[in-house]
């Protein structure tokens, strides 16, 4: 009987195509509307977390407010009283530049630093050829590590530009810096500023070759706090050590999260956003898969009452339309769920800061449950008041 | 054409023993209703009496017509006879079980195994082909696919249809309609035929055909009970039940009545 009964709900979903069509697409409208918007909050989170944890939570920025009173740039005493605290700075000195290649006339900021930046900041990783030795800087050696931004730029038709010469103009005069290495792109959401077209030089190239730096001066500090330090307690102690040096409010200490914290703001609420989005296209499909049951139940009561006369055992019935029901959701939810997917990863895969793909099994779960559930108890709840008619009621009824 | 409308018969012996030729040795009734009534709520409070305290007997083997004005109560009463519709009150004894007492399991397996139920309004389902039509009630017995397509084709084929197998309802003409929902209630093989005007939508050969299948049925020793408005028809059975107003007026044997008698053209109005 399971199996004619398996047979007899398939055929009679066949013949009611326009029906079950409506159904499935109620049950994949919610399904998908709800694990999309919910799993895209939770990618975007993911992004900028992700972001966090490749920077190093350990990492700090000082930074100048030039638009208080009193303000005024750090120096190498400041950097030599922060010093004695577990921490690493870098040191940097920027100046506007342009590049020059061939044909190419690009305008490139120069960095001056020092040749342990990259054990430093973290996500100065290499594509190619290597950074300043510590030797290249004790000699101010002419020499420059691109950006990816800069490299593609420079040198559009060079994979590999590393031993190429390139022709700086900064401000009135001409140098030649040769390319030891390129970096790789920074990915994520601090990425999409960080990346820039410039090229990283030791702080005493930069010195002799820009006239108008102001030596030993300094606007903006990266801070690395040694990874078994406790940031907030390292942070903390930076602020009273600068307060001591310089009026409190001239300048500003910020970590990353503090950076990114707007952005947690952002995406919670875009979260809650997509989530309440989420659970009224979860309600919308809901009411539509339970209208279209109610209708197809009394439209099929005639059809209950017919089943009954020949024989049917009210079971037998019931068994059929929960085959029906079970059948049609749980093919919505699955189409739902690989729609959802298949949108997500697109979207992951198109838009840059977004590189993590999650998608949260409780909501899918919770999304398919509430579907089928309602497919199924306002597909069977109907079909057992009309099987428990006699089947003259059931044939009669309009 | 036959026609025997001379009316006023003597209603003779009410309600039941009627002779059932043939069957003598039958003992117990199988149908036997007793003070059967039906009361139908409309909205409004408003009621109708379909049917007003009727008994019936009829004994296994029997062949009979119900006979009666429209709106007499001969559909009701026959949708109780067949376990489709229960009585607002009054007994219903089926082989000597009262039908009241049974569960829906068993009342599931009374509709399909013993009764053949012939609706007035056919009830075909409407996306199903003739053939699929005729085989369902064998699908809720449990027969196999193919004994069911076999079964359906040969009571398609008694009524004349072998070439209409897999047209749907929509497909077919009132009389082909009917004589589905005949062959749906005949591939069941039922000890009990209930017919509802089973020959309303036929032309007077189909009709004739049927009569001769419901003669066959009934030489096997089935029980028929048929609703219908012609006396000719009526003719063909053995007793004639009259009904009126939700009650048994009258009960003749039409053996008694020198059955044909032929008065060609004029049927009653
Ligand atoms: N579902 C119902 N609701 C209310 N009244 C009903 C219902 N079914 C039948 N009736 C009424 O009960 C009475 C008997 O109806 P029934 O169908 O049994 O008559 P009938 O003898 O079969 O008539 P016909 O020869 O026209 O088929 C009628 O007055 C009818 O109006
Ligand atoms: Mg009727």
């Amino acid at each position: 009987m399971l199996f004619e009964n398996v047979r007899t709900a398939f055929v009679a979903l066949l013949e009611n195509r326009l029906r079950s069509l409506l159904t499935l697409l109620g049950v994949v409208i919610g399904v998908f509307a709800v694990t999309s918007t919910v799993s895209l909050g939770e990618i975007a989170t993911a992004g900028i977390t992700g972001e966090i944890q490749a920077f190093g939570s350990q990492t700090l920025f000082v930074q100048v407010l030039f638009d208080e009173p009193g303000a005024e740039p750090f120096t190498d005493d400041d950097v030599e009283a922060l010093s004695r605290l577990p921490i690493a700075i870098l040191l940097q000195q920027t100046a506007g530049a342009t590049g020059v290649v061939g044909e190419e006339r690009v305008s490139l900021r120069l960095v001056g630093t020092v040749a342990d930046a990259p054990e430093i900041d973290r996500s100065i990783e290499l594509a190619r050829g290597r950074y300043f030795s510590p030797d290249d800087a004790a000699r101010a050696a002419s020499v420059i590590v691109l950006s990816a931004d800069a490299a593609e730029e420079l040198f559009p038709n060079d994979d590999d530009p590393v031993g190429e010469d390139i022709l700086v103009e900064v401000r009135g005069g001409r140098v030649l810096y040769t390319v030891i290495g390129v970096k790789e792109p920074v990915g994520g959401a601090l990425g999409t500023f960080a990346n820039d077209v410039s090229g990283d030089l030791p702080l005493e190239t930069l010195y002799r070759d820009v006239p108008g730096i102001r030596q030993g001066e300094y606007d903006f500090l990266p801070i690395s706090i040694d990874l078994d330090r406790d940031a907030s307690i390292v942070e903390q102690q930076v602020t009273s050590i600068l307060d001591r040096r310089r009026p409190p409010d001239t300048y500003a200490v910020q970590t990353i999260e503090g950076a990114l914290s707007l952005f947690n703001t952002i995406t919670v609420i875009l979260q809650a956003l997509l989530g309440g989005i989420g659970a009224i296209s979860l309600l919308v499909g809901g009411i539509g898969i339970l209208n279209i049951m109610l209708v197809s139940v009394t439209e099929r009561t005639r059809e209950i009452g017919l089943r009954k006369a020949l024989g049917a055992t009210p079971q037998t019935i019931l068994q059929q339309f929960l085959i029906e029901a079970v059948f049609l959701t749980v093919l919505g939810g699955a189409v739902g769920v690989a729609l959802s997917i298949a949108s997500l990863w697109g979207i992951v895969q198109v838009v840059p800061f977004l590189d993590v793909f999650v998608i949260n099994p409780v909501v899918v779960a919770m999304a398919f449950l509430v579907s089928v559930a309602t497919g199924v108890i306002f597909g069977v709840w109907p079909a057992r008041r009309a099987a428990a008619l006699s089947p003259i009621e059931a044939l009669r009824y309009e | 054409m036959n026609d025997a409308s001379h009316a006023n018969h003597a209603p003779n012996a009410m309600t039941g023993d009627a002779p059932t030729p043939g069957q003598a040795a039958a003992s117990r009734p199988v149908i036997e209703a007793h003070d059967l009534r039906k009361v139908y709520t409309l909205g409004a409070g408003m009621e109708v009496h379909a049917l007003r305290g009727l008994d019936l007997r009829v004994m296994p083997g029997e062949y009979a017509a119900i006979m009666g004005p429209s709106g007499s109560g001969k559909s009701t009463l026959l949708q109780i006879l067949g376990c489709l519709d229960t009585p607002t009150s009054g007994s219903y004894q089926l082989s000597g079980e009262e039908v009241a007492d049974l569960d829906e399991e068993r009342l599931s397996q009374v509709r399909n195994r013993r009764i053949g139920f012939v609706f007035q309004a056919y009830n075909l389902l409407g996306r199903a082909s003739a053939l699929e039509n005729v085989a369902l009630p064998l699908m809720y017995r449990g027969v196999n696919a193919r004994a069911r397509r076999d079964a359906a084709r040969n009571a398609l084929d008694r009524v004349g249809l072998a070439d209409r197998m897999g047209h749907r309802p929509n497909e077919l003409s009132g009389g082909q309609k009917q004589r589905v929902a005949i062959a749906r209630a005949l591939a069941t093989e039922p000890d009990i035929l209930l017919a509802d005007e089973p020959t309303g939508n036929l032309d007077s050969k189909t009709g004739q055909e049927i009569l001769g299948l419901f003669d066959a049925l009934h030489a096997e020793g089935r029980t028929i009970l048929m609703v219908t408005h012609e006396e000719d028809v009526a003719e063909h059975t053995e007793r004639i039940i009259r009904i009126r107003d939700g009650v048994v007026e009258a009960s003749e044997s039409v053996t008694q009545r020198r059955r044909p008698t032929l008065m060609p053209g004029g049927a009653e109005g």
